[in-house]
């Protein structure tokens, strides 16, 4: 599994942050998403295809 | 389906606003009547605009997500007539973000999203557990019978915003008494109009404030680090105002009612306190408390779901209708704490989704799990058929909530 985030897309709302806190984080900038983990294992994979479904503006893609 | 212009205006509905009887976290009957029709269906506003209503899942989440579905004031219209609807938009400070499309409003977001990252608001824990047990303390005190919307799901909000924004004690029961208008069934468009300007001039009082003394709070930060003007800081503080208090409020005595209304589940949660966050995501969705928007305009004509959207068509989305999607959610009328599904739009979706939404659980978990450890025998003070509803507001509750212990 890999995954892509748009930044530009992201609005901030760390929603990512609380579904798989091993893959994704926010900067303390902007809230903006930050990529731990661009190819995580496949234990993550729950983890990571709940916080894509649930990002508010479709920024987290599984490619 | 694509349906003539005919015949939507003769199938256009009105806003259903009426619960059904007996049962007060069931959103009206109609919009479920909607959805079976299809997710999207025509909608007639008061003043006889031709909009459409958003009842399922999937499609809230795809208008909340598209821009075309514009945030701009301009032709913005309520589907009902609710207190203060009719008040003018046009002098709406700079820096209102809500009504804002990108890329302004991601300007905005960009700088206030660094103070409700998940890590900082969990770095409040300790403060708004504080100040929760001193309000249960006062409230214990008491003896009971009290108000729990009065005495608790009111200050507490009051307290974590005044402490967010700064504002000292002394100016938080006029603050409060001022928002408590603005959001009240019973003020006139008068009195709201002059608790607005009062209420601003609290504000801007307070943003001078900041400027001369900064302090370590969100609004001291912003004169520090950014370059917003009084203007635009008056705008962003009117804003997470009006999110941040009603909403909770709400959420907070509503819940506490629907958990009494269902013992069993109560009983549940009060055996293992681990099911505490999944509760909460439960009560969101069950609850949905705002109940009437958000509202968005089409910018340009286009195809959406397979239907001719026109320019300046007022859309609304209904919040409690997408939560209760049974292609989202099984059994979605059954209030389950066990569900564990966090796919509800009870803040919203898209960029303009709650920006305080981890803000809003911290609270409410804290708020629910106190309340109900405090007191292991909290039961209402009045027959449940004596509890009123606020269903003509835009955040959905209850006035008052009368409980002993």
């Amino acid at each position: 599994m890999r995954i892509e985030t748009d930044k530009d897309l992201c609005c901030g709302a760390g929603t990512c942050v609380l579904a798989a806190p091993a893959v994704f984080d926010q900067n303390d900038e902007d809230g903006t998403v930050i990529l731990l983990d661009a190819a995580p294992g496949a234990e993550q994979r729950a983890a990571v295809m709940e916080a894509a479904e649930r990002c508010p503006t479709a920024a987290i893609r599984i490619v | 389906m694509t349906q003539s212009r005919e015949s939507e205006n003769r199938s256009a509905r009105p806003f259903p606003t009426a619960r059904p009887s007996g049962c007060p976290f069931d959103p009206p009957a109609p919009f479920a009547e909607a959805r079976e029709e299809c997710p999207v269906t025509p909608l007639r506003y008061p003043d006889g605009h031709l909009g459409r209503l958003v009842t399922g899942l999937q499609s809230a989440r795809a208008v909340l997500g598209d821009v075309r579905f514009s945030s701009l004031p301009a032709g913005k219209r309520s589907p009902v007539k609710v207190p203060g609807s009719e008040l003018s938009t046009d002098a709406l400070p700079a820096g209102m973000f809500v009504n804002m499309d990108p890329p302004e409003h991601t300007r905005y977001r960009r700088l206030l999203s660094k103070h409700f990252t998940l890590r900082r608001v969990r770095e409040l824990r300790p403060r708004i557990q504080e100040m929760t047990d001193r309000l249960l303390d006062n409230t214990e005190s008491s003896g009971g019978p009290v108000d729990l919307v009065e005495a608790f799901a009111k200050p507490l909000p009051m307290l974590v915003t005044s402490e967010l924004l700064g504002l000292p004690e002394e100016d938080r029961a006029p603050f409060g008494h001022h928002v408590d208008v603005l959001f009240s069934l019973s003020s006139s468009g008068e009195e709201m109009q002059q608790s607005m300007v009062l209420l601003a001039g609290m504000l801007h009082a307070l943003i001078n404030a900041a400027r001369k003394e900064p302090g370590p709070d969100i609004l001291g930060r912003l004169t520090v680090e950014t370059e917003l003007t009084d203007e635009e800081l008056l705008g962003i503080t009117t804003v997470l105002l009006i999110a941040g208090l009603e909403t909770t409020t709400h959420m907070l005595a509503l819940g506490t009612y629907a958990l009494l209304r269902h013992p069993e589940q109560l009983a549940a949660l009060r055996a293992d306190w681990s099911l505490m966050d999944d509760a909460v995501e439960e009560l969101l969705r069950y609850l949905s408390v705002v109940q009437i928007g958000p509202i968005r305009v089409a910018a340009e004509d286009f195809e959406f779901e397979g239907q001719s959207i026109r320019k300046g068509e007022v859309v609304t989305v209904s919040l409690p209708a997408a939560n209760r999607d049974p292609q989202g959610f099984e059994d979605p009328d059954t209030f389950d704490i066990r569900r564990g599904t966090t796919r509800h739009v009870a803040f919203g979706s898209g960029p303009h989704q709650c920006m305080g939404h981890h803000l809003a659980r911290l609270e409410l978990s804290i708020g629910y799990e106190s309340l109900l450890r405090r007191f292991p025998r909290l039961e209402l003070a009045v027959p449940a058929q004596d509890i009123g509803t606020r269903e003509m507001m835009v955040t959905y509750g209850v006035p008052k909530l009368p409980v002993r212990w």
